[in-house]
């Protein structure tokens, strides 16, 4: 039977990276006697995954993790979706949140696959002008250049992010820029929100450092039935 | 909590998660509510600190008391040091993000020589003074507490190389005598208020007569004008003359871990661990190990079961593995064994199994347990002769390895890693050639049940460097210069350059400063300290160790200690033969294996006479004189 949970991730948390989480998942099945399947072949591995992975110090508000279970031994009793998530939520540590649990047998592909897009909030402590001047000024540009990192070429290329940019707000308060951007997620078009700061730093010429800005995932959009499944259950 | 400066800093460095604690099974409590406050140190990072062990062994005991709160710290990797210095932010326990400098007590544990530098810097990280001399000054002019420094651990039977850092060392085992400590400081603050002493020395005063505690302060020490210990002498009556050992007569009914912490990131092993029994009867004469934690105890197979079901239940790890000094020694090993098996099959957990000796038994076991997986297959000889096996006493003959290398390629084992000691007593280049002569028959060996292009068969030959060790019958022998150790290097090169085997060895300065820290007196803190000064941490790691600042530390105090130079100095603790008639640094310590036995044993080495397992008779170290041996054991 296949499940996803959703779960928020935030605070002291966030300094633990995706695969790290992904253990953290692994081992709490284990300890909750949750039977996950295993995929078959040399080198079997538990068949769950996240929506998508979040970046380490990213915060995620509403992010989800499927599961595959084996059916219980016939000696056993048979967990409820709600048996399993008391169970869970009694032993993840502190930061890991589990909202709801829903079964999924809708799910053909994997959440991953079915992403496109994520909605990311980012914070920087610094004010470069009212929120609808900077918006119109970004977003005026013709291109938006970026070098990102090639996979195997040594030298970054320069890329135009704009097209991957759904939607772009500002708000101003308290000393701190805050911009809310949906962004293209996953497989097809991918936007990391490191490029967008990138392009605001160059943009607006910003001098605050990388380490004292923060960024939050606030949730993942995903293919039009998926999304919907979702938002049904 | 992590406030904003800290989490700028947790932004910038690698693994973050090292420096965040909250791990699942970490223990809560608030620390308003409890009496003592001690801080239990791994000198060293996280990742290795995370995997020994001890730590999971005494936290879970302290924090079992309600009074007590151990929290944890380890050594922050360069980078986050570097940041937290720029800052001004001082090291902090992982449990609560509090200060180390406001904690009663602080802990280190001291496993490998090599991490002495880390435990000097850890202490000025936390705002505390290194020398013990300071901090008392800054206790009595300025009335600043600082936690007491206490340090245990195997290094900790030869403590003089530090005993100008720490206020007291803890020798043997942990499990009793760590929390009567706490408990003796909990007394001490409540005492000594109103009566015009410190808790400092109230605390001394009561713990001085306990087993395993050695308070450096309380001794002088007198040398002769050869450089060589004249005599230790108390300062006070309240100290014994010879600090004994601290003994769990049973570890059957010392409390395990069954809610082990799960560390976020990957450590060195991340898994499951039961011990099943402490010490080992096989006498081996170099190796200390051996020797310090006499006499074999086991835990009773359903014990070490039930504990293995719960940590795995408790932790969710995927992995369980047994610990001790030789796996396949335990009495009842191969139903315990069998049974693991079967537990970990049902629970799709890997077992993994350390230094199995390899008879028929354990290859069935392993062949199961690795399936078509099979990792390399370790044997460690030691000596690549019988004669210079004889001298060490490692009881494993060349038919014992050729026959069990047989049938691991037989049963599909492609990997043999061999491991050997070179600069042992009584070596000759003889014995060089006997380590490239069995690497070439185990190719021979491949090459006959292989056929002749012998498949993708490797051997990796691992060498390590002879480190005489403190309380073994070894412990007055003269290691190797550092000019022989490349010389023997340069030699197996040659003789090693065979298709299908790669060789591999130890840095050669790396374990000659090893037995200068292994094997010093007090004169040793100052080199230890001026190397601290000069930028040296991280020693145990190839990328940060400087031979250069270490010779140059050398240098510096080797007049101030009376030495000419540093050369002088370095040979008087290495390259000398040390007398049986001398006082030795660590003769202060009493490990209940007598000298007398030492000495018989040095001479029977050198006689290249072996000494039997002591399961087959007692053969008079003396430990019996002082607890059971074999407690637990199962005799069929």
């Amino acid at each position: 039977m296949k499940y996803i949970i959703e779960f928020s991730k935030t605070g002291t948390i966030c300094y633990t990276s995706h695969l790290d989480l992904l253990k953290v998942f692994k081992r709490a099945f284990k300890k909750a006697g949750i039977r996950i399947a295993y995929s078959q072949g040399f080198n079997p591995h538990p068949k769950m995954g996240f929506g998508q992975p979040l970046s380490l110090g990213y915060w995620g508000l509403e992010e989800y993790v499927e599961f595959e279970t084996v059916a219980a031994d016939p000696s056993e009793e048979e967990m409820t979706p709600q048996d399993m998530l008391s169970a869970l939520s009694a032993i993840m540590p502190e930061g890991l949140e589990l909202k709801r649990i829903l079964e999924a047998p809708w799910l053909r592909k994997t959440l991953a696959a079915e992403n496109i897009a994520a909605e990311h909030m980012i914070e920087i402590p610094a004010l470069f002008g009212d929120a609808d001047d900077i918006r119109a000024r970004f977003l005026g540009q013709e291109q938006i250049l970026v070098l990102k990192k090639q996979k195997k070429k040594q030298e970054p290329v320069q890329i135009d992010i704009k097209s991957k940019i759904r939607e772009l707000r500002f708000h101003v308060a308290e000393g701190t820029t805050y911009i809310d951007a949906v962004l293209d997620s996953g497989s097809e078009s991918n936007l990391s929100p490191e490029l967008l700061i990138n392009a605001l730093t160059e943009c607006f010429d910003l001098h605050v450092p990388r380490s004292e800005m923060n960024v939050a995932r606030k949730r993942l959009i995903f293919k039009e039935q998926v999304q919907e499944a979702l938002s049904k259950s | 909590m992590i406030d904003r400066e800290l989490d700028s800093i947790l932004k910038r460095v690698e693994k973050p998660a090292r420096y965040i604690g909250g791990e699942v099974n970490m223990v809560k409590k608030d620390p308003a509510g409890v009496s003592v406050r001690i801080g239990f140190a791994f000198p060293d990072t996280y990742e290795i600190g995370m995997s020994y062990l001890g730590l999971q062994i005494l936290y879970n005991i302290l924090n079992q008391d309600d009074a007590v709160y151990c929290e944890r710290v380890f050594a922050p990797a360069r980078d986050m040091e570097q940041l937290m210095r720029e800052a001004g932010r001082e090291l902090y326990t992982l449990e609560t993000f509090e200060p180390v400098k406001n904690l009663g007590l602080f802990a280190f544990t001291l496993q490998y020589e090599m991490a002495y530098t880390n435990i000097l810097n850890m202490m000025d990280l936390g705002g505390i003074p290194i020398r013990r001399d300071d901090r008392i000054r800054e206790e009595q002019e300025k009335g600043i507490h600082y936690p007491i420094i206490i340090a245990g651990g195997p290094c900790a039977y030869n403590p003089e190389p530090l005993t100008d850092f720490i206020d007291v060392f803890l020798i043997g085992d942990g499990e009793e005598l760590l929390l009567q400590v706490c408990q003796a400081y909990d007394y001490a603050k409540s005492h000594a208020a109103g009566t015009g002493r410190s808790v400092r020395s109230v605390f001394e005063d009561r713990i001085a007569s306990m087993d395993g505690v050695y308070i450096p302060s309380r001794y002088d020490v007198h040398y002769n004008d050869d450089h060589t210990i004249r005599e230790y002498v108390r300062t006070s009556e309240t100290v014994p003359k010879r600090v004994g050992r601290a003994i769990v007569k049973d570890i059957e009914t010392s409390p395990f871990p069954v809610h082990n912490i799960v560390p976020f990131i990957d450590t060195v092993h991340d898994r499951a661990v039961v011990e099943t029994f402490r010490g080992c009867t096989r006498g081996c004469r170099f190796c200390q190990a051996g020797m310090i934690y006499r006499p074999v105890r086991e835990r009773k197979p359903d014990t070490i079961i039930g504990l293995a079901k719960q940590q795995l239940r408790n932790t969710g790890h995927d992995e369980l593995s047994l610990l001790s000094l030789s796996t396949s020694d335990y009495s009842d090993f191969e139903n315990m064994a069998t049974e693991l098996m079967g537990i970990c099959k049902q629970q799709n957990v890997a077992l993994s199994l350390p230094s199995l000796r390899l008879d028929s038994f354990s290859f069935r076991v392993l062949d199961e347990i690795q399936g078509y997986r099979k990792s390399g297959l370790t044997f460690a000889p030691e000596a690549g002769t019988q004669r210079l096996r004889d001298v060490i006493n490692k009881n494993i003959t060349e038919d014992d390895i050729y026959g069990a290398v047989r049938q691991a390629i037989t049963l599909g084992w492609e990997h043999i890693k061999l491991y050997f000691m070179i600069g042992l007593p009584t070596e000759t280049y003889e014995d060089l050639d006997g380590i490239a002569q069995i690497a070439r028959k185990i190719m021979d060996i491949n090459y006959d049940i292989r056929g002749r292009k012998g498949g993708r068969f490797r051997i990796t030959v691992s060498v390590s460097n002879f480190v005489p060790k403190p309380h073994t019958p070894f412990q007055w022998e003269p290691q190797d210069t550092p000019d022989d150790f490349i010389e023997k290097h340069n030699y197996l090169s040659q003789k090693l350059r065979i298709k299908g085997v790669t060789f591999n060895y130890h840095e050669t300065f790396t374990s000659n400063l090893e037995c200068v820290l292994a094997r010093g007196d007090r004169r040793i803190g100052r080199v230890i300290e001026t190397a601290w000064r000069s930028g040296c941490s991280f020693d145990a790691w190839t990328e940060y160790f400087h031979a250069e600042k270490w010779q140059e530390a050398f240098e510096k105090s080797a007049q101030q200690e009376g030495f000419a130079d540093g050369r002088e100095m370095e040979a008087f603790y290495n390259y000398r033969r040390w007398s049986e008639d001398e006082v030795l640094p660590w003769d202060i310590i009493d490990p209940y294996v007598t000298k007398e036995y030492l000495i018989k044993e040095a001479h029977r080495a050198v006689e290249e006479t072996t000494t039997h397992d002591c399961r087959e008779g007692c053969t008079g170290c003396g430990m019996n004189r002082h607890t059971e041996c074999f407690v637990n054991r199962i005799v069929k």
